[in-house]
């Protein structure tokens, strides 16, 4: 006598069915979402590694903004900058001007009263503010860092403080924002309005025009150094930003090798989960449905 | 020489024995269908030979009896593996739904809000004076912190529901091991009329199959033809006709239900069946996720209050807490860091974005977002402890998961196993009917021959 095997060829088919029916959904659910996961415990490895790329790219995603908002501010900086060296410039001319022997006291003072006006202006652009945030007052940001004083040696008062903030643009890169008034307008040896004052003085009282002017002259040259500052941190700014856009690229890109399916994949999945579904129906359809009883006679 | 009437009554007596094994077939094809049912053959066995004279002579056949084909080792190898198919069919179904708490791959669980709070910090750095990214930082928080204490309160529901669920299997057992104790004094008075017990015995072997898919079991199988039952651990459930109540008690440190068995607690040596896969996800897994959550919680919690203090607040003040401190219930525990977690500052002038005093400042701000990446929980950066966390998750469902697929297919195969030795073979039963119909047709006819012999016999004395 051979083997007995289970008679209820039935079950077999019927586990077969169960187990294809969930390889089918599976593959119907990457197919319909576009992801080959859909749960973490599809795995784990890629889920927790899609975590970080996640934490990664949405850093990277705040680097860009934090540039974005920096580069509003800087340009306006840099801008003003520009201003101040060309009313410094004229002031410089104006010294050379009123430092001419042929031209009388009244000229003289004619020009001093240029040149004050150039300070008013410079002091206008020193007070420069963003969004309502003076960009010139080191880190007191919301008071008015320049007012005219008449006790003070300069003519003005510095009411900011020396204080630079700094801000990262790209993982554990941190680069300074501001320069403070103090160093760009108040400094101890080339003070811009200490500049213009001694040369407003000089001209309204016929004194040291010549070395008023040298004066004004080195105060230009120190801003223009200064100003340096702010093109080459517009220009960091830049290639930050082009250095995060070329990583978000590969990060997004890594994130869909992780988390999405290979569409092509996907589909064929699917439809040789169809075919085996039909081919285990038709199993099904063909076990015979006869057994000895139907050949055994009736009578 | 046996008589003609001795072969009369051997014919009849065959004629009774083909009848019940015919009933016997009848029998078997009326359950080939039925879920649980073994099949029974008829033993058929030579009556006792006569001597006559010197010759022995076979005096016909008799049904000694009935006998259900079964396997009762195959029956125990399948109970074992459905207790442990379905340990792991309701651990999956329990960790199914804590995983889904952490779906980062449909964007659900932590780490935006983990990205958007740090990153709040970031941007506040570059205007450290504008109230709207103040207030946006403290929105990120209440964020996190609701999220954090959304997904421990989730795990909490999702841990009472199952110690709901505990209980309620608990109380199944209880009412199987009964039916088996039930079954066992019915098979025992049967048995002992010298009846075949099949039938009780398929009741009772399927409602030790669905026991075994609630609780471990190991059978024991008596001369007597009862069953003891114990779970593999050695808790008894069932000695003969008597069952041993489980029971649940709250244990006070835990708030959940531990399973007691003549007064001691059994919970721990539970290993196997849908009790086991739900104390599994009740008392390891969720607790584990759990802790990792309030670790992180606790982590993230003292690290931004503490840089927090190290700052000054728009008006130039000391920074106070960031987030409510949180105050351990036992010490070196984080239990309830995630459940309560909550941002402790409503005033956007009070974050301490400043290092020096001077609002426009933006050192701490930077500082505080930089936490991000530094090793402030248990050694690890709160996005290198998440990760964790999810990989943690998501292994215990995927290796669960794995594990079904294998003990599915060999419980598949030791069903495809049992039905082979017990199953109703249609086949088979047409053919034991012609057999014994041939058999009766047989028997008959020689009823009918002696019956003419004898008439024959008769004639010879009646000259007509």
């Amino acid at each position: 006598m051979g083997i007995r095997v289970n008679p209820d060829i039935y079950s077999t088919i019927l586990s077969g069915l169960q187990v294809n029916t969930q390889r089918e959904d599976q593959a119907l659910q990457q197919v319909s979402s576009g992801q080959k996961l859909n749960s973490i415990s599809d795995d784990p490895v890629a889920a927790a590694t899609l975590v970080n790329l996640k934490t990664e790219s949405s850093s990277d995603a705040q680097y860009l903004q934090n540039i974005s908002s920096l580069t509003g501010p800087m340009q306006v900086a840099d801008s003003a900058l520009s201003s101040v060296v060309e009313a410094l410039t004229s002031a410089q001319s104006l010294g050379v001007e009123g430092g001419n022997g042929t031209v009388n006291t009244e000229e003289r003072q004619a020009i001093a009263q240029q040149v004050q006006a150039l300070q008013q202006e410079v002091m206008g652009l020193a007070n420069t503010a963003y969004n309502g945030q003076y960009v010139f007052a080191g880190t007191a940001t919301t008071t008015q860092p320049y007012a005219a004083d008449a006790t003070a040696a300069s003519g003005v008062a510095y009411s900011g403080n020396d204080q630079i903030n700094s801000v990262e643009i790209s993982p554990g890169e941190a680069m300074p924002i501001n320069l403070p008034g103090s160093q760009l307008f108040s400094n101890s040896t080339n003070g811009v309005f200490q500049s213009l004052q001694d040369l407003y003085t000089a001209l309204n009282t016929s004194g040291n025009i010549e070395g008023a002017t040298t004066e004004v002259q080195n105060a230009l040259n120190y801003v223009t150094t200064q100003q340096t500052f702010y093109g080459n941190s517009l220009d960091r700014l830049n290639n930050a930003q082009t250095f995060l856009n070329q990583e978000q690229t590969q990060l997004s890109e890594t994130e869909g090798n992780t988390l999405d399916v290979d569409m092509a994949t996907a589909v064929t999945n699917l439809s040789q989960t169809l075919t085996t579904q039909q081919a285990l129906l038709a199993a099904g359809g063909k076990i015979s449905q006869l057994n000895l009883f139907d050949y055994l006679p009736t009578s | 020489m046996s008589s003609l009437f001795g072969t009369m009554s051997v014919a009849l007596q065959s004629l009774l024995a083909q009848q019940g094994a015919m009933g016997v077939v009848a029998n078997n094809i009326a359950n080939s269908n039925t879920p649980g049912y073994s099949r029974q053959v008829p033993i058929l066995e030579e009556s006792p030979p006569a001597l006559i004279g010197n010759t022995l002579v076979g005096t016909g056949v008799t049904l000694k009896s009935v006998e259900s084909v079964r396997d009762n080792v195959l029956n125990l190898r399948i109970q074992q593996e459905t207790s442990q198919q379905s340990g792991l069919n309701s651990y999956v179904d329990s960790m199914n739904q804590v995983q889904a708490l952490f779906n980062e791959t449909q964007n659900t669980g932590l780490q935006s809000d983990l990205s958007n709070f740090f990153n709040s910090f970031q941007s506040l750095a570059t205007n450290p004076t504008s109230s709207a990214l103040r207030e946006a930082t403290i929105t990120a928080g209440q964020d996190l912190a609701g999220s954090f204490s959304q997904t421990s309160q989730n795990l909490a529901t999702i841990q009472q529901g199952l110690d709901q669920s505990v209980v309620q299997t608990v109380q199944q057992i209880n009412q199987l091991s009964a039916q088996v104790a039930n079954l066992n004094g019915q098979i025992q008075t049967v048995a002992n009329t010298r009846q075949n017990p099949g039938s009780l015995q398929d009741q009772r072997d399927a409602v030790l199959q669905q026991l075994s898919g609630l609780v471990d079991t190991a059978v024991v199988y008596a001369d007597d033809g009862t069953v003891s039952v114990t779970t593999t651990n050695g808790t008894l459930l069932v000695a003969g006709n008597q069952s041993e109540a489980l029971s649940t008690q709250v244990d006070p440190s835990t708030g959940m239900h531990q399973i007691v068995s003549q007064g001691s607690d059994v919970t721990s040596s539970i290993a196997g069946g849908q009790l086991q896969g739900l104390l599994k996800a009740r008392d390891q897994s969720i607790p584990a996720a759990q802790s990792s959550l309030d670790q992180l919680a606790a982590g993230l919690v003292s690290a931004v209050n503490q840089q927090q203090n190290a700052g000054y607040t728009m008006a130039g003040g000391k920074g106070g807490n960031f987030f409510t401190p949180f105050t351990p219930t036992a010490s070196g525990s984080d239990a309830g860091a995630a459940a309560t977690m909550s941002v402790a500052i409503t005033d956007p002038s009070q974050i301490a974005a400043s290092s020096d005093g001077n609002a426009g400042d933006n050192g701490n701000a930077t500082a505080l977002a930089n936490l991000q990446n530094q090793a402030i929980v248990a050694g690890q950066t709160p996005s290198a402890c998440y990760s964790n966390l999810i990989d943690q998750v998501g292994n215990n469902v995927y290796n669960a998961t794995s594990e079904q697929e294998a003990v599915g297919l060999v419980l598949q195969q030791l069903t495809n196993q049992q039905g082979a030795v017990s199953g109703v073979s249609l086949d088979e039963e047409a053919a034991n009917l012609i057999q014994y119909q041939r058999a009766y047709e047989a028997a008959a006819r020689v009823i009918s021959v002696v019956d003419e012999l004898t008439s024959t016999t008769i004639d010879m004395y009646n000259p007509g």
